[in-house]
């Protein structure tokens, strides 16, 4: 399996702007490894440095040691960036453009021609059903509307990688389903998806491995089934590798 | 440059959207016309004073622009959340500064063209002559002086958290410098050690932006700076533009923008 | 409890009362001293600080006077104390003295010798031809009139700005009829000013060519004169001079025009009084007794 992102003994402290205060550690060496075509699960409580590991991933933190690659690529290198798609959890759009300027002002990033941006604009605006809105500025869009015109941002450079911070906090149950279906129609075309979320069921429905982190570290990782084993479902298994017991049950 | 160009395009964009520049130049418009109105001694000829006026709001007008506009740049990228998306792609730091310093740029132009072209349709309405050389030299000063405040703006905003206190600061440097820079040689004679030499310092370090204002040259109607004093003070201008531009880039390279 | 009637009689009463209260309190305060309301635009404004703005618009006049090439606080002002704009009308005591062509002094350093090359940097007049040197264009110095006028609004006891305005409007614009108003109004907010009405006589004398009645305000100016230079301190006493000797001197030339060579020796005598170059008068004076002839008849009445 070629490994499409990789983490190696990524450390990340940050440091505290109060003289007495410890530093405080993110992440502490942690290894990652996911492959091409897989939709990669990465859970954790909050605060665990979930979202510490994707901000180095994108470049936004630099790692206060260790490494992190993206197709094999240094991701200090703008490069590594070219192929990957990124969905941030909240995120507000240039409330002045509309979505369709949006997408071109993105595209024009990644370097796509006019003839692309013609044809890849609708395609991406139908995709997350925002057709209809195309040409109306972000500031009126609902919250769920912002999602998928975020979604479909993320997807502008057809990217070989996405990752998506938790993609469906904050939508609605058809928000969610919507989201599972592009999920599952990447998964189809073969690329990767690398996902944080604190939908375990959702998780467990549409992931091929996870990684489990705690404190900065990494508590587990493989097929959903594996770490499912003898528990009933991924929500139990998950509290007890981060060390909380559930209540006997009478 | 494909990525700085996209980047300066959205500046723009932003700035013709917003209602700043509109409500400044119809405000510029609407005085100068009631000042136009003012009958003095009966005499239509008169028209330095109107020249005077329309120039110092278009200066006002185009240094709230300038200061504002690119305050907020970074900051509302970054408080909105955009900033993530935008570095998620294969845009570098560096090129995100120069684009958004080359979108305020460029914008302070549009702006200045249309300040302008108003200016220039006054003074002819009442000198009937369109000296375009001399309106030329003095909104190009004008546009390069802007380049500084806007590349001084850029690195403020990723020094001083807030975009009201980097306006502020801002205001007071540039007026600072606008009123007394040129005599701060001066100003540093009357002074004991060692505040004279930091004074002197100063005097030699800061971008002398009163340079660029040659109001008194269009107003009363001098003849034309000559092109290669001109052309060096452009130069002037592109140097203390380099040196914030790099100074911006380089506070900006490795902060983390979670 | 939800009808509205309270509320709105209740409103009504306070509408009622407020308007009383202010009809009631009205004349008083018309009547009061302190109350800025019964000045201009610019009293209810600035207040008193308006002079000190009044000033700063009557120095920018002088600025326009020489197109922009002006000495900052920071300069030497040694040849700009009087502004030139007055000084060129011949009504004001010139106190300058200095390089007032070369007020920058040397180049200090690169940044000054630079910076030179982007504002005015020759000393010129607008009536002289201005920054374009166009001897043609002494009409231009029309361009300081909006800076007088908005200075002699914001303080109307500033004599200079009535007598230089009226000056150039005579002058240069060939405009008598604005000059007459503006020296009218001066006038009307400084009744006891002789140098209003020494440039009022140069109007009357020199454009409507009236003789007698530039006489009668350069008489009335003279006795003014005489009625408040006792009552001077001594600074304002040697200021104030200057103007009694143009009185009496132009006192002196409308008489030897109108051929009353006594009468004109007498006010040159005067003048001599006052004059800081006595001598000069002095060559006036023997050249009209010249002209009279051997025998001088002084008059028996002094004319003052």
């Amino acid at each position: 399996m070629t490994a499409i992102l990789r983490t190696e003994k990524l450390r990340v402290e940050y440091r505290s702007r109060e003289m007495r205060q410890a530093t405080k550690v993110a992440l502490a060496g942690l290894d990652l490894e996911v492959g091409a075509g897989e939709v990669f699960g990465f859970l954790g409580p909050n605060g665990a440095g979930k979202t510490t590991t994707m901000n180095v991933l994108l470049g936004f933190v630099p790692p206060t040691s260790g490494a992190a690659y993206l197709f094999g690529i240094d991701v200090r290198q703008p490069i590594a960036r070219q192929r990957i798609g990124y969905l941030p959890e909240l995120t507000y759009y240039y409330k002045f453009l509309t979505a369709e300027e949006l997408l071109r002002f993105y595209a024009k990033i990644f370097g796509l021609s006019r003839a692309e941006m013609d044809k890849r604009i609708p395609e991406l605006l139908k995709l997350v059903e925002l057709e209809h809105a195309a040409k109306r500025p972000i500031k009126s869009y609902s919250k769920g509307m912002q999602q998928r015109v975020g979604l479909a941002q993320a997807l502008i450079n057809n990217p070989d990688l996405l990752v998506l911070d938790e993609p469906t906090s904050g939508l609605d149950p058809l928000g969610r389903m919507k989201v599972r279906e592009i999920i599952q129609r990447l998964k189809n075309e073969g690329k990767t998806v690398f996902f944080s979320s604190h939908e375990l069921g959702e998780v467990q429905s549409v992931c091929d491995r996870v990684a489990i982190i705690h404190q900065g570290e990494l508590k587990a990782i493989g097929r959903v089934s594996d770490i499912v084993g003898k528990h009933a479902n991924l929500e139990e298994a998950f509290l007890e590798i981060i060390g909380y017991s559930t209540p006997a049950t009478p | 440059m494909k990525n700085i160009f996209a980047v300066a395009g959205i500046v723009i964009k932003e700035l013709y959207r917003r209602k700043d520049f509109y409500v400044l130049f119809i405000v510029t418009i609407l005085i100068c016309l009631v000042m136009a109105s003012v009958n003095i001694f009966n005499d239509a000829k008169i028209v330095r004073y109107l020249k005077e006026i329309c120039l110092l709001l278009v200066w006002l007008s185009s240094l709230v622009i300038a200061i504002t506009t690119t305050a907020r740049q970074i900051p509302a990228e970054r408080e909105n959340r955009t900033l993530l998306p935008l570095l998620a792609k294969p845009l570098t730091r560096p090129q995100l500064i120069i684009g958004k310093f080359l979108g305020c740029w460029l914008a302070c132009g549009l702006t200045l063209l249309c300040f302008y072209i108003f200016f220039g349709a006054l003074a002819a309405s009442r000198e009937h002559q369109w000296p375009l050389l001399n309106y030329f030299q003095a909104a190009t000063l004008h546009w390069f002086m802007l380049g500084i405040v806007v590349a001084m703006t850029l690195l403020g905003s990723l020094v001083f958290a807030a975009p009201s206190s980097n306006s502020t600061i801002l205001f007071v440097i540039v007026g600072g410098i606008l009123f007394v820079g040129r005599h701060l040689d001066q100003v540093a004679l009357t002074l004991h050690e060692p505040i004279r030499t930091i004074v002197y310092s100063i005097y030699f370090a800061i971008p002398h932006l009163e340079l660029f204002d040659v109001r008194d040259l269009v107003i009363h109607n001098w003849p034309l700076i000559p092109w290669l004093y001109f052309s060096l003070a452009l130069l002037y201008a592109l140097g203390y533009i380099a040196i914030f531009l790099t100074g911006a880039c380089l506070v900006f390279r490795r902060k983390a923008v979670n | 409890m939800n009808s509205p009637r309270p509320f709105v009689l209740l409103l009504l009463a306070l509408l009622v009362s407020c308007f009383g209260l202010a009809a009631h309190l009205q004349p008083q305060f018309q009547a009061w001293r302190g109350s800025r309301a019964k000045g201009d635009i610019f009293n209810v404004v600035l207040g008193d600080s308006r002079r000190m703005f009044a000033n700063q618009f009557y120095v920018k006049a002088d600025e326009y006077y020489h197109s922009g090439y002006y000495p900052t606080m920071f300069d030497d002002n040694a040849a700009f104390q009087t502004t030139h704009m007055a000084a060129d009308t011949g009504a004001v005591n010139d106190k300058n003295h200095g390089d007032e062509h070369g007020f920058l002094g040397p180049t200090r350093n690169w940044i000054d010798a630079f910076g030179r090359n982007f504002f005015p940097d020759r000393h010129t007049h607008l009536d002289e031809g201005g920054a374009n040197d166009d001897l043609s264009g002494s009409e231009n110095v029309r361009e300081i009139l909006p800076w007088l006028k908005l200075s002699a609004d914001l303080d109307p006891d500033n004599v200079q700005t009535y007598t230089v305005t009226a000056f150039w409007l005579r002058m240069r614009m060939n405009n008598a009829k604005e000059a007459d108003a503006v020296l009218h109004e001066g006038l009307r907010n400084c009744p006891d000013s002789y140098d209003i009405l020494f440039e009022l006589g140069r109007l009357y004398y020199e454009s409507y060519h009236d003789r007698d009645r530039a006489r009668n305000v350069w008489e009335q100016g003279v006795r003014l004169w005489l009625k408040i230079y006792p009552t001077l301190d001594p600074e304002a006493q040697k200021d104030n001079r200057f103007i009694m000797e143009q009185l009496t001197t132009h006192l002196a030339k409308l008489e030897e025009d109108a051929g009353n060579l006594p009468h004109a020796i007498e006010w040159f005598q005067a003048a001599q009084k006052v004059s800081i170059t006595p001598g000069e008068i002095q060559k006036q004076i023997n050249r009209l007794k010249g002209k009279l002839g051997e025998e001088f008849n002084p008059l028996a009445k002094p004319l003052y």
